[in-house]
């Protein structure tokens, strides 16, 4: 019979297996190998293992979904959609009228995350009392509670959820807690928290713009702009008080931004100041500020800087002078379409052109102009082409 | 004479032994990287919402530009798939190459388009256009037809493309691609989560197609592909895409953002000189030479990329296509290392010069080599009988499990980010495919990379268009 040299029946007492004999007699090389194909197999079989229970974790969500939800869906269409006066109740009623085992079931740890995520669904879908009802459920069931634990979670992707899930439902966070968040050193935390405090703070909901030290990134001024243009009763302040004294330039920019968006013309002095500011693209937001403001006082001092500027704060101010539509601009512009030999600035500055003149006035110039720049006024005139 | 002769045999040796070690030391690296980023992506990811970009007026504006060279089988579909993207403000433009099908007269009747007076300004060098086309129908206002003339390469019609473009981002693609409608939104979101550094390019992970569900140029369910050569195809590129692109983004040392692909800076890339219509490996050449740009120009850049399967492509099905292909990859790469050789190991160029380069120099392009060269150097040892075969098996197997690891720990990193695959046997027989690798698919791709060294020494002529596909042009459901 067929035996094993390396088995353990070879043993003899107080020496090595001979398995281990043959291992020791290897070159240190081979070992290394023998024993990373050993390491190798096994991390093969425990990934095996991994992406089993990845799956099967999946499932059972997926199954818990599958149950808990019809069920959820079932009370608020009962409770809060048909029945719309859920919360007229008599004082000291619960307003909801739960079963204690789905209670129970709710509050469970595995069915409440998904529980908060579906009411956190339905309370965006929903405005007015079927709203009120939402957030009043969610109170009821003590997620709430579970969303602050989050809030105080060392993860920051935790204390995230939290805050978002307690903002979408309109749970007043204290200022102690949020506005130190405002200034973390984690982007997305940060954000988060701006954005809360927008949306919750009922004080003076721009406070962070005066403390904040780290630039807005271009997403948190997505996230910002969205939160502060659909936030109700918030009171808008005048930004051109960050215009002016802010020291971040991200800030600044941004509160360029929501001048545009709220015309507030009486900050368009404060964005005029920007056009000597030393940041070439600062000051060729703050002159497409002053276009799209149409704030035709400035006119003149974009045309006198106009030619000590770099090529991007030169076309911002031809776009500006378009937009601002004085005629004595076009005058400023066809000289800029007629005698420029950048092709960029031709283009802007028929556009600007086509903007405030008339077939007439087109026509005149088509005839006076080169074949090139009468393809660039062609291309302008041509409601097919947007850019 | 025979000591040197032993000197050099024991030099080789060892150089080929610090070599392979080296090269598992970086896969094992990498392994452990790319867990991090992707981790790191994950949770950004579960806190980001991209409700707000998209109906954001502040959202930058992005041009997509897909070329087309006789893609008639399935091209109004596909620009019909480009045209539904999911973002606020972008344009699609499509290139037509010189195609010699009937491309154009599809486009023209089904897009309702017309022939518009453009002002084109050709920033980079491009074949002439023979007529920019606009849509009279506002359904299709973001679509903007470039009519050229063949320019033999897909980088001469992308840089037609970017001479048209309106805005200061654009997305390449091929026009066979299949995008996720959330393809714009996810490119550009690293772009605008960074203010110390530029982002110069933005990559997404590429998946095959070849046996997807597919309708109306909308994936309905993923499916690894059921023949072998596509199988294969499908394990390399998540290894590929999950496992060394993100591993790599870590440390801001992407080599190359995929041509199937890929966000880049406009301005950026106009500078840098734009694609290069001789190379054959342009995507990569692409990057290497913004790299370059910046590292001249004292730009402080980065590479992105995300671990999110955003298009879908087909792979060729056949050893001819698939042989041409990566021959054409191969020539690429040699090509761009005999243009770029400054910047190798110079750190003018930051990690680009002192990793990157080095890293595709030493283990993408010498690897067939040395490969072919130690294969013939062991059949030689095996032959005269200095082999220890105990000693050769065990190596041979540590090779073999090390491999199957390395893309078994890809596919799993692939699990936990997103299980496209429904069931779990697709994963499993993947996860198989990875045994058959070093006896069917290496030795291949091996073979074919030395061949298009060889094209590229002696200056073998080549055409675009050589992929040939079956199109997703019907609806295929498998």
């Amino acid at each position: 019979m067929f035996e094993s040299p390396y088995s353990f029946e070879n043993l003899d007492v107080g020496q090595n297996p001979t398995w281990l004999n043959w291992f020791l007699s290897l070159p240190l090389v081979i070992q290394i190998a023998v024993v990373s194909i050993l390491i190798s197999t096994c991390f093969i079989l425990y990934i095996q293992y991994r992406i089993w229970y990845i799956r099967f974790k999946n499932y059972i969500y997926n199954k818990r979904v599958k149950y808990i939800v019809p069920i959820l869906d079932d009370l608020i269409t009962e409770q809060i959609v048909l029945k719309s006066n859920a919360s007229q109740n008599q004082f000291g009623e619960p307003a909801f009228n739960i079963p204690n085992q789905i209670r129970a079931e709710f509050r469970s740890r595995k069915y409440r995350q998904i529980i908060i995520d579906r009411i956190i669904k339905y309370q965006a879908d929903f405005t007015g009392t079927i709203g009120t009802e939402m957030r009043n459920l969610y109170m009821e069931l003590g997620l709430d509670k579970v969303s602050f634990r989050k809030m105080k979670s060392r993860k920051w992707e935790k204390k995230i959820r939290g805050i978002r899930e307690l903002t979408n439902m309109d749970i007043l966070i204290a200022d102690v807690n949020i506005l130190p968040l405002t200034n973390n050193k984690r982007q997305e935390l940060r954000s988060e928290a701006r954005n809360a405090y927008i949306k919750l703070s009922k004080n003076e909901p721009f406070k962070f713009f005066d403390v904040t030290t780290e630039p807005l990134l271009k997403w948190d001024q997505i996230e910002l702009f969205k939160t502060i243009t659909t936030t109700e009763n918030i009171a808008i302040p005048n930004f051109a008080r960050w215009v002016t004294y802010s020291n971040n330039k991200s800030v600044v920019a941004f509160c360029m931004e929501l001048i545009v968006y709220y015309k507030q013309y009486d900050a368009a002095p404060a964005v005029v100041k920007l056009l000597e500011n030393k940041d070439h693209l600062l000051r060729a937001q703050a002159i497409n500020c002053l276009g799209k403001l149409k704030y035709e006082q400035a006119a003149p001092q974009l045309v006198h800087i106009y030619s000590n500027q770099p090529l991007n704060c030169r076309l911002e101010i031809l776009k500006a002078l378009g937009r601002m539509g004085n005629k004595e601009n076009v005058t400023f512009l066809k000289q800029e379409f007629m005698y420029s030999t950048d092709f960029d600035i031709r283009k802007n500055a028929a556009k600007s052109i086509v903007r405030n003149s008339n077939k007439q006035q087109i026509d005149l110039l088509m005839e006076s102009c080169t074949p090139e720049n009468q393809l660039i006024l062609k291309h302008n005139l041509n409601p097919l082409i947007k850019y | 004479m025979l000591q040197i002769g032993q000197w050099l045999i024991n030099f080789y040796e060892s150089s080929v032994f610090a070599y392979g070690a080296i090269l598992l030391l970086i896969y094992t690296m990498l392994a452990i990287f790319s867990f991090i980023s992707i981790r790191k992506y994950l949770r950004r990811e579960s806190c980001s919402d991209y409700h707000d970009l998209l109906k954001s007026a502040l959202s930058p504006g992005i041009s997509v530009i897909a070329p087309a060279f006789n893609e008639g089988l399935s091209i109004i579909m596909n620009v019909q798939s480009l045209l539904t993207l999911n973002y606020p403000i972008f344009e699609v433009l499509l290139i037509n190459d010189g195609s010699t099908d009937n491309s154009m007269e599809q486009l023209i009747k089904v897009f309702e388009l017309e022939k518009v007076d453009f002002a084109y300004n050709p920033k980079l060098h491009a074949k002439p256009i023979r007529g920019i086309y606009k849509s009279t129908n506002p359904a299709f206002s973001k679509l903007t037809v470039i009519d050229k003339i063949n320019g033999k390469s897909k980088a001469d019609a992308v840089n037609a493309g970017i001479n048209v473009a309106s805005f200061d981002y654009f997305v390449c693609t091929d026009v066979d691609c299949i995008l996720e409608m959330d393809t714009l939104l996810k490119l550009i979101k690293p772009v605008m989560e960074e203010s110390s550094r530029r982002i110069i390019a933005v990559g997404a992970t590429l998946r095959t197609a070849n046996s997807c569900d597919i309708d109306q140029g909308v994936i309905i369910q993923m499916k690894p592909p059921s023949k072998l050569l596509p199988k294969f195809q499908e394990m390399e590129y998540i290894r590929a895409f999950v496992l060394g692109k993100m591993g790599w983004n870590l440390i801001n040392c992407i080599p190359n953002v995929s041509g199937g692909l890929g966000l880049f800076d406009k301005e950026i890339a106009i500078k840098a000189g734009g694609y290069d219509a001789q190379s054959f490996g342009e995507d990569m050449e692409l990057l290497v030479r913004m790299c370059r740009y910046s590292g001249d120009n004292q730009i402080k850049y980065a590479v992105k990329y995300i671990p999110e399967t955003l298009c879908w492509t087909e792979v060729p099905s056949t050893i001819k296509i698939f042989m041409r292909q990566r021959s054409r990859w191969a020539r690429g790469l040699a090509q761009l290392m005999y243009a770029h050789f400054k910047m190798f190991f110079n750190p003018q160029y930051g990690r680009a010069g002192l990793i990157t380069f080095p890293y595709n120099f030493f283990f993408e392009l010498l690897a067939p080599i040395i490969e072919i060269v130690g294969l013939i150097y062991y059949l030689y040892l095996w032959i005269s009988g200095r082999i220890n075969t105990e000693y050769a098996v065990l190596l041979l197997l540590f090779v073999y499990s090390y491999s199957i690891m390395i893309t078994t720990i890809a596919i799993l990193w692939d699990q936990i980010t997103f299980r496209y695959y429904k069931s779990w046997k697709d994963v499993l027989l993947l996860c198989a495919t990875a045994c058959l690798e070093i006896f069917l698919y290496h030795p291949m791709i091996v073979f074919f990379s030395i061949r298009g060294y060889y094209y590229f020494l002696t200056g073998k002529k080549h055409v675009w268009g050589d992929m040939q596909r079956q199109g997703f042009g019907q609806a295929r459901k498998n």
